[in-house]
């Protein structure tokens, strides 16, 4: 009896393989797992380590209009849990980024969504047109909060009319979904939130880095030659979830979840707080099979749960 | 061949090597058999998210094709850390990675430069390519020297070796560049001299500059803060004289001195 009882239940759990799969704003993804802009490169580092196929999306790094050569070192501080990065953006262009990245990425079949950033207006909606209409182009993630560029990111994401004009340029600009991603360094989430639903955007992606600083207290100098940089890893996490969840119940937009993912239980609080798919970032650097870890993790969770679809969680945090 | 390969790699051998150095012996026959002098590792220390990234180490040799050999100085939580590491334990690797020295031509006299604890990368060097080979070793003072055993190594792999201490309490007093100098300005010294370094870096910018001055190929192996070592997070690019950067992890960490911007604001000690 006791044989046949746990036989039921093993050809049950074979039977229900779990559905992973994702509408993100129009964007077909086979599962909620992609790569944070600026952790996973254009893809080419990575085909050696893990099967491309698998993931999600791939989120590329930030592509402008014009090559960037980025900030002067040192770039990184690694600080408890987590690390600070001035990178700067640095960047082929969005010329280089069709000719020799796209083509690599998209021999893959897997979503492949463009980070744009520029340093006025006209840059961003420039590299917005460039990428409409090509193939294997599923979305633009517009970034208008990094911190270490001063003239654009960060001043278009800490400013709501600014932001507002910005996304709503960007839109117009292209028939590709838009993704606008957001900045952390404000004091009010929602508000931007609704700017960018206001804007037109298809989708949220939330956070980017989080504005940091660290000093050699010998030379009295800061650690970065930037002096302020971004903090990423897992440091950052909670308030990461806590803004997902704030964002996701003021507007009607599907959100991208990210901030020191490193294991699918990160991967599903971000999901419960309201998140349809997840970005894994400075993970990437420290376990370069992060993402798919991740995607098997998330598969025998659910079906060791018995839950048949991702979806079914997202949003599902029992508050009260 | 340089390759972005992730091992499991058990803990052989690692005990303490003298004048402060671990010894780490790691079972990695994939990556051993594809490494070469001048590459490096990836290492976690630990699994713990704090420290959070893996740090980068210069292969100082390959054991009976299988195994490879690191040497480290504490020098940070991270390395504290991984002087807890026991025989037995399996360490996350990534590796071997970057562009490591060109082999010299069989003619050249190669000019091995050592500073702090640079030296593991051209221990590596002097076993594969040592025989013609003439070693200069800095360091502040003789117990800051590479570990007794290592130098005897050096010794017996190549043609000669230099020392130089701050103090003075080894060799020539002064720099090893100081050493470095007057060999070159020696009208004696023949053959088709290579220099080869790894240090500190302003060692390296006044080992650039000399090499310059005396019209001598000058290969630097450079050390940057490193999140990946893939190439992806772009935190360990240096500045080049033609404008712009390259990634330590992924065009170096072996460039030809005469391709990068030097300057003197870099930091002297790392902390790993």
């Amino acid at each position: 009896m006791r044989n046949k009882k746990s036989e039921i239940r093993n050809s049950q759990s074979a039977m229900i393989a779990p559905d992973l799969s994702v509408d993100f704003a129009g964007i077909k993804l086979k599962n909620p797992v992609l790569t944070a802009s600026g952790t996973f490169g254009y893809g080419e580092e990575f085909a050696d380590i893990i099967d491309l196929n698998r993931l999600g999306g791939v989120i590329v790094k930030g592509i402008s209009l014009r090559p960037i050569s980025g900030n002067p070192p040192p770039r990184i501080w690694e600080t408890p849990s987590g690390m600070l990065n001035a990178i700067g953006l640095e960047n082929p262009g969005v010329d280089v980024f069709l000719r020799d990245k796209l083509t690599f990425l998209r021999s893959y079949d897997t979503a492949v969504l463009v980070n744009i950033f520029g340093y006025s207006l006209e840059e961003y909606v420039g590299v917005a047109e460039r990428l409409d209409g090509i193939p294997g182009v599923s979305g633009l993630e517009v970034n208008i909060s990094c911190p270490n560029v001063k003239a654009g990111g960060i001043v278009f994401g800490t400013n709501l009319k600014a932001a507002f004009e910005l996304l709503s340029a960007v839109r117009k600009a292209t028939r590709l979904p838009v993704i606008a991603k957001l900045s952390p360094n404000v004091t009010d989430i929602t508000e931007f939130a609704k700017v960018a639903r206001d804007a037109g955007c298809d989708g949220l992606s939330l956070i980017n880095t989080l504005l940091g600083m660290a000093i050699d207290i010998r030379s009295r100098k800061p650690r970065l030659a930037n002096c302020t940089g971004g903090l990423s890893g897992p440091a950052i996490r909670p308030v990461a979830v806590r803004m997902v969840w704030q964002a996701a119940q003021a507007v009607d937009l599907p959100v991208i979840g990210m901030g020191g993912i490193m294991t699918y239980e990160d991967a599903l609080e971000f999901i419960l707080a309201g998140a349809s798919a997840v970005a894994v970032g400075t993970a990437n650097f420290i376990n370069p099979r992060a993402t798919v870890d991740i995607i098997r993790d998330l598969e025998t969770f659910l079906t060791q749960e018995g839950i048949g679809s991702v979806k079914e969680l997202v949003g599902q945090v029992r508050v009260k | 061949m340089p390759s972005t390969k992730l091992h499991q790699a058990k803990v052989l051998l690692h005990r303490p090597a003298g004048r402060g150095y671990y010894r780490l012996v790691l079972l990695a026959p994939a990556l051993a058999a594809a490494a070469a002098p001048g590459h490096f590792v990836m290492l976690r220390v630990s699994a713990n998210l704090d420290p959070l990234l893996a740090r980068p180490f210069g292969i100082s040799s390959v054991i009976s094709k299988k195994s490879i050999e690191l040497y480290y100085r504490v020098a940070g939580r991270g390395t504290t850390l991984l002087t807890t590491v026991e025989p037995g334990q399996m360490l996350d690797l990534l590796g071997p990675l970057g562009n490591g020295f060109p082999v010299p031509d069989k003619a050249a006299t190669p000019l091995l430069v050592a500073g702090g604890s640079g030296f593991p990368p051209l221990l590596y060097f002097a076993a594969r390519y040592g025989k013609q080979a003439r070693l200069f070793v800095g360091s502040r003072d003789k117990d800051c020297l590479p570990p007794a055993a290592v130098m005897k190594d050096l010794r017996s792999r190549t043609k000669a070796v230099h020392y130089a201490t701050e103090d003075g309490s080894r060799g020539t007093c002064g720099f090893v560049t100081d050493t470095l100098a007057g060999y070159l300005a020696r009208s004696s010294r023949g053959g088709t001299p290579v220099i080869y370094a790894c240090g500190p870096h302003a060692m390296l910018a006044s080992v650039s500059r000399l090499a310059a001055e005396h019209s001598i190929p000058c290969y630097v192996s450079m050390e940057e803060r490193m999140a990946c070592g893939l190439g992806v997070c772009m935190g360990c690019s240096v500045s080049m004289k033609a404008g712009g950067y390259k990634r330590v992890c992924k065009e170096g960490p072996v460039f030809d001195a005469k391709d990068i911007m030097w300057s003197d604001s870099m930091p002297v000690r790392f902390t790993r």
